[in-house]
C-alpha cells in the first residue's frame, strides 16, 4: 500500500471518536499525540491531503515570524515547499484534555533546504485540538522560536 | 394546520438560533473583559489579580520561547527588572468550540527591561474553557511579530 494512502487510513481511525475509548482524558491525550505525530510526517513528505484532514476547516496557524495563515494558506505554502522540509521532530512537554479540547505543548526542530541553502529551526509550539463532529482536528497552531 | 405547524417551528427555530447568538455573544464580551482584565493587571503586576484567571495546570510560552507554567508565570510579573508602561491588545478575535474558546490576537507591549526601553508586537494564542460558568485560561502564547 502506497506510504500516503496508509497514512490517510491511520488518520481516519485515530481521529474517528470512540465514545467508549474516549470517556477519560488519557485516551483522547494519546489519539492527539498519535496525530501530531502524522502531522509531523506528512509535512515532511508534502502530504497535503493528510494535513487537510488533520486540520478543522477554521485552522489559524500563527508562525514563527508571527504571521497568521488560514489553512488553505497554510497548505499552499507546504505545497510550494515540497520536500524542502527534511526532518521535523517534536517533544511534548505537556498535554492535557478539558473535555472535548485538547492543548498539546512541546519543542520541535525542522531541519530542511531553502533555495539550496540547509537551515534549522528550533522553538516552541502549542497546538489546540477539538472533537467536531466525532473527530479530532487542530483548530489553533503556533510555534515561537527560542530567543534566549 | 401543517402550515401552522410549519409556522411554530420556524418560529422557535428563530428563536433558539438567535437565543443561542446572543448567548454566544455575551460570552464573547466576558472573555474580552477578561483579556483587558489582564493586560491591566500585568500592567500593575499584580499577580493577586490574575492568579483566578488561570487553570493550575495553565502552560504558557512567552514570546522568547520560555515555558511556564502558572506559579513561574505570576512570579515572573513581580520581577522587578521589567516596568511595564503601556499595554494593549490591538485586535483580538473569539471562536468557539463547545465549552472551550480561543482568542487569538496582537498585542503590543512597552516598557523599560533592565533600564533599556522596549516597544514588543505580538501575536497571541489565549486557550480558555468553561467550568462551572466561569473561564479560566489553560492556555497562553505568543510570537514575536517580525516580519
Amino acid at each position: 500500500m502506497p506510504q500516503r494512502i496508509w497514512m490517510v487510513a491511520v488518520i481516519c481511525c485515530l481521529a474517528a471518536n470512540i465514545p467508549a475509548q474516549d470517556k477519560n482524558d488519557g485516551a483522547a491525550q494519546s489519539k492527539v499525540l498519535a496525530l501530531e505525530s502524522i502531522w509531523n510526517m506528512a509535512e515532511e513528505k508534502g502530504d497535503v491531503r493528510a494535513l487537510d484532514m488533520i486540520f478543522d476547516d477554521s485552522l489559524l496557524y500563527i508562525d514563527e515570524d508571527g504571521s497568521l495563515l488560514s489553512k488553505s494558506q497554510f497548505l499552499a505554502r507546504v505545497k510550494a515547499s515540497g520536500t524542502g522540509v527534511q526532518a521535523i521532530t517534536t517533544q511534548s512537554i505537556g498535554v492535557h484534555a478539558y473535555g472535548e479540547t485538547v492543548v498539546v505543548a512541546g519543542t520541535y526542530r525542522v531541519k530542511g533546504m531553502e533555495k539550496g541553502k540547509a537551515y534549522l529551526h528550533e522553538g516552541r509550539f502549542m497546538d489546540t485540538w477539538v472533537l467536531r463532529r466525532g473527530t479530532w482536528v487542530c483548530v489553533v497552531a503556533q510555534s515561537t522560536p527560542v530567543l534566549h | 394546520m401543517k402550515f401552522a405547524l410549519y409556522g411554530c417551528l420556524f418560529l422557535v427555530a428563530v428563536a433558539g438560533s438567535w437565543q443561542t447568538g446572543a448567548l454566544q455573544e455575551a460570552q464573547q464580551t466576558r472573555i474580552l473583559a477578561l483579556e483587558n482584565a489582564w493586560n491591566q493587571a500585568v500592567m500593575q503586576k499584580d499577580a493577586k489579580a490574575i492568579a483566578p484567571l488561570m487553570d493550575d495546570e495553565l502552560i504558557y510560552i512567552d514570546y522568547d520561547g520560555t515555558v511556564m507554567n502558572k506559579g513561574q508565570y505570576l512570579a515572573s510579573l513581580r520581577a522587578e527588572a521589567t516596568h511595564f508602561e503601556h499595554i494593549q491588545s490591538e485586535s483580538m478575535q473569539v471562536q468557539f468550540f463547545g465549552w472551550s474558546a480561543v482568542v487569538v490576537g496582537v498585542y503590543r507591549e512597552q516598557g523599560t527591561q533592565h533600564g533599556k526601553p522596549y516597544v514588543r508586537r505580538e501575536r497571541f494564542v489565549d486557550t480558555w474553557v468553561n467550568r462551572a460558568g466561569s473561564w479560566i485560561c489553560v492556555a497562553s502564547e505568543s510570537t514575536l511579530i517580525t516580519h
